[in-house]
């Protein structure tokens, strides 16, 4: 069993040309994982395109990484099974599974130098001496990482390391690879470098890859698509903007980006839909998603997607600034309604510097096409 | 800090260099008194010619390594050493990785069990043992009960009897460094083997135990050091049918009165343990620089 599996996948290895791989696909049907009574994971059903990215994002206990060492055939779930290549792979131990995983530490053998280290999955799976001596040295090449094949994981930086522990999984030229926050241990500047270099790599070998994390930037910008994750439960599965424009549940608007939420009355009438907010104005709605049914309700809208306007305008909102801070290109207006519901709104800086006052009355409305959200309330 | 620095650890720890130093005088003067003193007392008793302590001479030592007597005592001595060090290993490392992929009961079970011997004296373990193995002792009976066999087997007394009763009287020396180690790995790195490929018993022979090294032989020094010197348990399940080191010089410096040659024997032990000691000590400073990457 172990060698039917194995050596396909190590033919795959020397014959693929970088670049050319086709990726394959993976399906998550109905996984569900208890720790004795606790759901950690609830009835998750994901189908991962092939070469895909996929994120899993959540805050943490919303069972993102017990899902991701189900996957990986660390942990066995409760329930549900896994697919991949259209197999399912339930009962495989992790070796026999060809699922990659990179852990948050890197997890590299102390023990072993770099060169060791890449070569330890292809030695665990007696591949020929050659081989190995190839796929190392392409492995080195890959990662940008040919003059430091001698030392030991203690003697590299963390960008270093990851590198090593990326390329080591990469080595055994995995089907799925797995990274379980791969960025969260580095520094800021250098976590940048690494997501440009591991979204690099990802696309070269066009190879399938879940990423878990808890940073929603990191999420939006690598992935193709986000699986927000709530609670063992997946909010939401859609590309990064959708995720962002629109949400399909209070969870995702609160827990992606910044949402002002407002409480009121949804109207669904032979015109279109309005929102009237418990603190009295009028903001009438393009579109009224998800939830589209006339009754209490609350109102999510981007800082961005609001509309500033003068006191005396005759539409929109009653509100009150608090506080400006101007962030460089931006400027963010602390404003709060009559109710004491605090408002964000983010502005574009204007050439002459001019901005609004604490203690100012002014009304808010929604700019054209902003991307709202309503909630059943 | 790693295991393997045990033994000698109070001669190297790395204190800033201010007054804490102090803090270890009261134990630098204990020692002093009581360990190092004596220590050059007998090695100063050594070199005298007769018992009477007038002559200053070498004699003992020749007279103890021109014999090859001595030399098959000093011999058979290390290797009961090492036996109980083997058999403590094989049966405590198992314990030992038990120890660090259980939950938390199973885990103070363990260390209850571990440590429940220590609760009591080597000279009550070591009774224990004659009971167990004795001419109607239970082992016997039992197998007599059964109809196994039909006479009494002979164990106690024996060299196996001795190495067997070592190993469990001591296991506790190899059990708790072993844990120490094997608790300082990053579980991931079996998990990163086993994804990598790596089965279960490639995983442990090449990332496990080359990193739990340190441990392994803290716990072997340890073990083989209460062996060789084990004088109680030697002499009361060996019943005297082989003469270990300690015994010798018991009967020597006791039973002859001849302290100086009694004093060359324990010298002999002491050089050689501190050999060995050492030895393995250079061997673990080597692989400690992996445990904490």
């Amino acid at each position: 069993m172990k060698r039917d599996l194995a050596t396909p996948m190590l033919a795959g290895a020397a014959a693929r040309p970088a670049g050319l791989g086709s990726g394959t696909p993976l399906l998550l049907d109905g996984i569900t994982h208890r720790y004795g009574s606790a759901v950690a994971v609830n009835n998750v059903s994901l189908v991962i395109a092939p070469g895909e990215l996929v994120a899993l994002l959540g805050p943490s206990g919303c069972g993102k990484t017990t899902l991701l060492r189900i996957i990986a055939g660390l942990l066995r779930q409760t329930d549900g099974h896994v697919k991949i290549d259209e197999c399912v792979v339930d009962a495989l131990p992790p070796n026999e599974r060809g699922a990659g995983i990179v852990f948050q530490n890197y997890a590299l053998f102390p023990h072993m130098t770099v060169e060791q280290n890449l070569g330890y999955g292809l030695r665990a799976r007696s591949a020929p001496r050659g081989q190995i001596v190839e796929t190392v040295d392409r492995m080195l090449r890959l990662v940008k990482m040919e003059a430091l094949r001698n030392r030991f994981p203690r003697e590299l930086s963390g960008g270093q390391q990851q590198r090593v522990a990326l390329a080591r999984t990469l080595a055994v030229a995995p089907r799925v690879l797995l990274l379980d926050e791969p960025f969260a241990a580095l520094d800021k500047n250098l976590r940048l470098d690494m997501q440009i270099e591991v979204k690099r790599i990802q696309r070269e070998l066009s190879i399938t890859t879940i990423m878990v994390t808890h940073d929603q930037e990191e999420a939006l910008s690598m992935a193709d698509r986000v699986a927000v994750m709530d609670g063992g439960r997946v909010e939401q599965f859609a590309p990064p903007e959708s995720i962002y424009d629109r949400p399909e549940s209070l969870f995702v608007a609160r827990f992606i980006g910044t949402a002002n939420l407002v409480p009121g009355q949804l109207r669904m009438g032979a015109s279109g839909a309005s929102f009237a907010p418990t603190v009295g104005g009028y903001l009438s709605l393009s579109v009224a998603r998800p939830c589209s049914r006339s009754g209490a309700a609350v109102l999510s809208v981007r800082p961005e997607h609001w509309l500033l306007m003068p006191a005396s305008a005759d539409e929109g909102l009653a509100a009150t600034v608090r506080m400006v801070l101007p962030l460089g290109p931006t400027v963010v207006n602390e404003l709060e309604l009559a109710d004491g519901t605090p408002i964000k709104v983010t502005t574009v800086r204007t050439a002459t510097g001019e901005r609004l006052q604490p203690g100012e009355a002014v009304r808010i409305g929604l700019a054209p096409h902003a991307a709202v959200a309503v909630f059943q309330g | 800090m790693s295991a393997v620095a045990l033994p000698i650890s109070a001669a190297r720890a790395r204190a800033p260099w201010r007054r804490e130093w102090q803090l270890a005088l009261p134990l630098g003067l204990f020692f002093a008194a009581f360990v190092f003193f004596p220590l050059l007392l007998l090695g100063y008793v050594s070199l005298h010619a007769e018992p009477t302590l007038q002559q200053h001479s070498l004699a003992q030592y020749v007279k103890f390594f021109g014999d090859s007597f001595n030399w098959r005592v000093l011999g058979n001595t290390l290797l009961l050493g090492l036996q109980v060090t083997l058999v403590a290993l094989v049966i405590g490392y198992p314990v030992a990785y038990l120890y660090s992929v259980s939950g938390r009961r199973v885990q103070q079970l363990l260390i209850f069990l571990v440590l429940l011997p220590l609760l009591t004296s080597a000279v009550v373990r070591t009774f224990a043992w004659i009971v167990i193995l004795g001419r109607q002792g239970i082992i016997n009976n039992a197998l007599l009960e059964w109809g196994v066999i039909e006479a009494p087997l002979r164990l106690l007394y024996t060299p196996w009897a001795v190495t067997i009763a070592l190993a469990q009287i001591e296991l506790a020396l190899m059990v708790l460094p072993l844990i120490t180690a094997l608790g300082h790995i990053d579980p991931n790195l079996a998990h990163a083997s086993r994804a990598l490929g790596a089965g279960r018993w490639q995983t442990f022979f090449q990332v496990t135990l080359p990193l739990s090294t340190p441990g392994l032989l803290a716990g072997c020094l340890l073990v083989f050091a209460a062996a060789v010197s084990a004088f109680v348990t030697q002499t009361l399940v060996g019943g005297g049918q082989q003469l270990f080191m300690p015994f010798y010089i018991y009967q020597q410096a006791v039973q002859v009165n001849d302290y100086p040659f009694a004093a060359t024997i324990a010298m002999a032990l002491l050089l050689s343990v501190l050999a060995i000691v050492t030895a393995v000590n250079i061997l673990g400073r080597r692989s400690k620089g992996f445990v904490h990457g």
